[in-house]
């Protein structure tokens, strides 16, 4: 540890060259193999189809801080994407959809919480149990087809505009300010740097924090639900399949920013310039017509490549 | 709490059944219960053919988990197993698909998993990274490459004498059933009967307490991994024989049934407490759960569902009885 | 307990905190013994006493950690209940362990008020203008002048002890207890801290202070209470006493356990050579030599490095320079080839780092010889069995069978199946670290004993004590140790209690 007291600007900056660099590494690369990468359409496509990711890796960063994982956020906006499509269905009401998709979203957040924070549970193993529950639930209700025919309102919500603004970027920053809001000006964001930094302290000082941890929790839970309705949105339809793997796809972005797995070490820029470079590693391959199982691979790759740095800087 | 020793009730002098051998005994009743009891629910449980068929897809599940058995007692995980079977399966089958020649295949499918193994063995033990994440990157790194590899594509068809292996009988018994006993008995001599398990063993109970009595921990984590990606790789080339065909998808479902046999079996996951014969009834036994739900015509959607309740139960019973520890 | 100089007579004030006739028992040792002790507003009370005197259980009884078994507690005159954390913050006690409790990547002011953040404009929000103008205002009144929203992980050791103080000021502490808080600090920051403790006296915060420093005992405390055993042997002030004084106190026992030991061999050949090591865990330029037949004793306080020295000479530990040699042949590599050199280490928490507590006791006993027993790697479990059973006859561990959890044995029936271990791992050279720490007065001769069959069959074995009395008994001769680095080596002749103690302290 230094013994000259650093200030803080100085500590971020030291992080910013990481997923900055890796960012614009990918951008200048694209650009140069493929023509159409640098184009305003393009480019605002990447933007808008990474909301989707950003939605779950925001809440995905807090639950990493607090030395957890959720594994079940793909399979929970699955089965949510279903329910806003089914329930809108059935009552007419994209917003009755809206409201049930949170609900169960934020139910199964705090199931993972419970888990975890009462029963103690490693928190991989819980969410890879519900995972399989949220999995099931959704080949159940969908009777393992696609949900169709909702009112065509359902649709404005990804691909209306509001002052020339495509309504998911409102909804994107909407998400990255209550983010940026709760975990650096409220008291639940100061303990989700204690649950990961020095659990004990926050016993310590009287602080309740198995139901911080649920709370936690149920926040990803809840923003599985928004993101599984966004996502209904943009297919116009409810898919039995549609998110599953998408968790992986945001602990990438997570790792890629800078969180890391231990010590309650949390950036959200970070997280927001890792699902742009996760963003843009897919549509870039995309244009390169590299199969979407590449692209997989690719960023398996890139997280092995970030834990691994993560590693070597927790050691120095 | 006394500084004395303290005597277990009813050991005194008497029968000394180790701990090991009262779980499988107990587990061993549970699988019991549930087929007693699913013969009473259904008519179709008793007869031979599914109860055949049951031992079959047991033994499958079987393979995939035994070399995980191993991994899981050093209080680590991999994830990527069912990945593992679903690449070494693809490429595997390609091998005998073009050269028609098994023996070729299987080499590639020990090869390729014994590789893979490796891989995640370097990422635990050199890189540092948890066992969860690394072996949770590897699947998606496993998987995405099984897609590109088979472009969408199925193989079909493979020699008839090799589909035997996966699909035939010997006297009156699947072939897969003689095949687990002889992973059993691998497994079970890896584990108890050479000193390289004694050393894992230890490793889970306590790596620190390990590491300081001599054991080289990195180089035997290094080698788990290996093996149990080795297995994997056999593994496949049983599935291979037995569903005559190999997809890119083949081991996406493989993951979450072959950690709930690991676990149900009495593998703990916090290590140094398990046996590989555990993790075949744990297979037995959620076989034979959905087995009777199938019996019982409860929708497959609801398989994932269960298998997932089924491990969170396991994990949080471990737990339990993990924490009356001294 | 005899108090040594009388105290000036008639303090004005009444003390502020005052302890009366307490007591603490754990299962065969009584940590604390109808301790009494009264601290004034504004005073450094210097707290000494030898490893195991008593010290850090009258912290933990003072911080709420733990509950007195006996006695009572006066704040300001009036009886108070002390059998809490809660109880302890209520009365305004605060300590600061060595341990900091702070979150490293909050800033300053959000580690100082963690749970208690000033309430902003909304249910939940914290005002983050009042909290850093809070933080600065109390960091101002100790000295610190820093900014409050630095992240308490870019801060050095000092530094991140005095927000841990600030953080007891900001709950209105009245006492502060602190441990040995310049044993980590270089000389400018010792007096930055002591510049700090000037401050809070002139407030009237009363300070109890733990420290192995002679220097800060006369030049900072205003009175001196001496520990021995659980009890308090004698209370001082600076100007009437001395240093050599103190060190009598804190020494010089009844000798109540036997220790078999038999001193009429010569001993043999040079079997351990330490030759200028240092180690990034702390150790510098360590010599020593250990000779078959011999144990050498390793002296000095707690943190001086001595269970670092061992895991270097183990292994466990890499070391940065310097030679370690077993008969002669240069040790390289980790544990696995230190074990099959010969080398053995017996480590002071032997439920965390010697034994697999799950497993049993002939697993346990034969874990460090799989290699010699079966070098073929196939493991016979009939072997294994003969092995453990001869072990457990040989050192008459108290087991119903080789199966047993070794977790279910006492304290030293567990440290039987350690040195068990080695024995059956054929080792030469036997580390100890504190090898009768939590075990009580009976199996602790048998230890001894084991011990000295060891050394008596041509071991070489090198000791880790904190008991002066063990040292002083059974060793051929002790090295001391000082901030990492061996100050001394006493022979048969110059062991004693009061040495080893004199030579561990700073004394300048």
């Amino acid at each position: 540890m230094p013994e000259i007291a650093l200030t803080a600007p100085m500590a971020r900056i030291r992080r910013i060259p990481g997923v900055a660099m890796m960012l614009i590494a990918l951008v200048a690369g694209f650009a140069a193999t493929s023509p159409g990468f640098l184009t305003v359409p393009n480019l605002s496509n990447v933007l808008v189809q990474s909301t989707v990711l950003l939605l779950l890796a925001l809440p995905m960063t807090l639950i990493i801080m607090t030395e957890g994982l959720d594994l079940s956020m793909g399979a929970v906006l699955t089965l949510t994407s279903l329910v806003v499509a089914l329930v809108t269905l059935a009552t007419g009401s994209v917003l009755l959809g809206l409201l049930a998709a949170c609900a169960v979203g934020t139910l199964f957040g705090i199931m993972n919480g419970w888990l975890v924070a009462i029963l103690g549970i490693p928190p991989f193993v819980a969410t890879l149990g519900t995972l399989g529950m949220a999995q099931g639930l959704s080949l159940i209700v969908s009777d393992g087809q696609s949900v169709v025919g909702m009112p065509v309102a359902i649709q404005k919500i990804y691909s209306g505009m509001l002052a020339a603004v495509p309504l998911p970027i409102l909804m994107a920053i909407a998400a990255y300010a209550a983010f940026h809001l709760l975990l650096y000006y409220t008291r639940l964001g100061t303990f989700v740097f204690a649950l990961g930094g020095n659990r004990d302290a926050l016993r310590f000082a009287g602080v309740k924090v198995e139901r911080m941890l649920i709370v936690v929790y149920a926040i990803g839970g809840a923003m599985a639900g928004l993101a599984g309705v966004l996502m209904t949105a943009r297919m116009n339809a409810g898919h039995p399949t549609a998110g599953l793997g998408l968790e992986f796809d945001a602990i990438a972005a997570v790792a890629v920013g800078g969180t890391s797995f231990e010590r309650g070490n949390g950036w959200l820029l970070g997280t927001l310039l890792g699902v742009l470079t996760v963003g843009v590693l897919r549509n870039g391959l995309n244009l390169l017509a590299i199969p979407s199982s590449v692209q997989v691979s690719c960023v398996g790759v890139l997280v092995i490549m970030a834990l691994f740095f993560d590693g070597l800087r927790s050691r120095t | 709490m006394t500084d004395t020793t303290k005597i277990l009730p009813g050991r005194a002098g008497g029968l000394h059944i180790s701990a090991d051998v009262l779980q499988l005994a107990y587990r061993l009743l549970a699988a019991l219960l549930i087929c007693v009891l699913l013969s009473l629910l259904t008519d179709s449980f008793l007869s031979l053919n599914n109860i055949l068929n049951v031992l079959r897809q047991a033994s499958l599940m079987f393979f995939v988990a035994a070399g995980l058995t191993l991994v899981v007692l050093t209080a680590g995980l991999d994830l990527s197993i069912g990945a593992n079977v679903g690449l070494t399966a693809c490429l595997a089958g390609t091998v005998i698909h073009v050269t028609g020649s098994p023996t070729l295949g299987v080499l590639v499918g020990i090869g390729v998993g014994a590789v893979i193994g490796l891989a995640n063995g370097i990422m635990v033990t050199a890189l540092r990274i948890p066992s969860f994440i690394a072996t949770y990157g590897m699947l998606w790194i496993l998987q995405g490459v099984a897609y590109w590899y088979m472009a969408g594509e199925t193989i079909h068809g493979f020699p008839p004498a090799f589909r035997q292996l996966g699909s035939g009988y010997f006297l009156g018994l699947p072939i897969p059933v003689y095949l687990l006993v002889i992973f059993l008995a691998i497994g079970t001599v890896l584990a108890q009967r050479t000193t390289w398990g004694q050393e894992i063993y230890a490793i889970g109970a306590n790596p620190v307490a390990a590491r300081l009595s001599g054991i080289p921990v990195a180089a035997r984590l290094l080698l788990v991994y290996t093996v149990s990606g080795t297995m994997a790789g056999l593994a496949s080339i049983i599935f291979l024989a037995r569903l005559n065909s190999a997809e890119a998808d083949i081991g996406e479902s493989l993951t979450l049934p072959a950690i709930a046999s690991v676990l149900i079996g009495g593998t703990s996951l916090f290590g140094g407490v398990g046996t590989v014969f555990g993790t075949f009834i744990g297979a037995l036994i959620l076989t034979l759960v959905l087995n009777g739900m199938n019996l019982l015509q409860i929708s497959a959607s609801w398989q994932p569902l269960v298998t997932g309740a089924i491990v969170i139960l396991a994990v949080w019973l471990d737990r339990m009885t993990r924490r009356r520890a001294f | 307990m005899n108090a040594i100089m009388p105290l000036p007579a008639a303090a004005e004030a009444a003390p502020l905190f005052e302890l009366r006739g307490i007591s603490k028992s754990f299962p065969g040792v009584k940590a604390l013994d109808d301790v009494s002790f009264a601290i004034w507003p504004g005073e450094v009370h210097m707290l000494l006493g030898e490893n195991g005197a008593g010290k850090s259980s009258l912290m933990k009884v003072l911080c709420g950690a733990y509950t007195a078994d006996g006695g009572e507690f006066f704040l300001d005159g009036r009886k108070v209940e002390m059998s809490s954390a809660a109880d302890a913050r209520k009365l305004g006690i605060s300590v600061i362990f060595q341990e900091f409790s702070l979150v490293p990547y909050l800033d300053i002011a959000q580690n100082i008020y963690l749970g208690r953040e000033p309430k902003g404009w909304m249910p939940g929000t914290i005002d983050r203008s009042k909290i850093l103008r809070d933080a600065r205002a109390l960091l101002a009144t100790i000295g610190f002048d820093i900014d409050p929203s630095t992240p308490v992980h870019t801060l050095g050791v000092a530094q991140q002890q005095m927000v841990e103080i600030a953080k007891a000021l900001s709950q209105d502490a009245r006492i502060l207890v602190m441990d040995e808080p310049t044993a980590a600090l270089s000389d400018r920051e010792t007096e930055l801290l002591f510049a700090m403790i000037a401050q809070l006296k002139a407030k009237g915060v009363a300070i109890v202070y733990i420290s192995h420093r002679m220097a800060e005992v006369f030049s900072l405390g205003d009175r001196i209470t001496v520990l021995r055993d659980g009890k308090k042997v004698a209370e001082a002030m600076p100007g009437q006493s001395s240093p050599d004084e103190l060190i009598r106190l804190m020494v010089g026992r009844n000798v109540d356990t036997s220790y078999p030991r038999n001193f009429a061999s010569e001993p043999g050949p040079v079997v351990l050579e330490v030759s200028n090591v240092s180690a990034a865990n702390g150790i510098r330029d360590i010599d020593l030599v250990v000779r078959a037949g011999e144990i050498v004793g390793l002296c000095g306080l707690v943190g001086s490095g001595r269970t670092e020295v061992a895991r270097a000479i183990f292994g466990a530990d890499a070391t940065t320079a310097g030679e370690i040699r077993i008969d002669g042949q240069l040790r390289s590599g980790g544990p696995d080839r230190a074990s099959r050199m010969g080398i053995a280490l017996i480590p002071e928490s032997r439920k965390a780092e010697g034994l697999a507590l799950i497993r049993s006791v002939g697993d346990n006993l034969v874990v460090a010889a799989l290699q010699k027993l079966f070098p073929r790697g196939l493991f016979v479990p009939q072997r294994a069995r003969q092995e453990s059973g001869g072990l457990v006859k040989q050192l008459r561990v108290a087991t119903p069978s080789t199966k047993q959890p070794v977790g279910l044995l006492s304290g030293g029936n567990q440290q039987k199946v350690v040195i068990g271990k080695w024995l059956a791992a054929g080792a030469r050279v036997f580390i100890f670290d504190e090898p009768t720490r939590g075990i009580d007065v009976g199996a602790k001769a048998e230890i001894f004993a084991l011990i000295d069959g060891l050394v008596a069959r041509g071991a070489a074995v090198l000791m880790i004590s904190s008991e002066q009395a063990e040292i002083v008994h059974v060793c051929d001769r002790a090295y001391v140790m000082r901030d990492g680095g061996i100050v001394g080596e006493l022979s048969r002749e110059q062991l004693s209690e009061e040495n080893i103690v004199r030579m561990g302290m700073h004394y300048a």
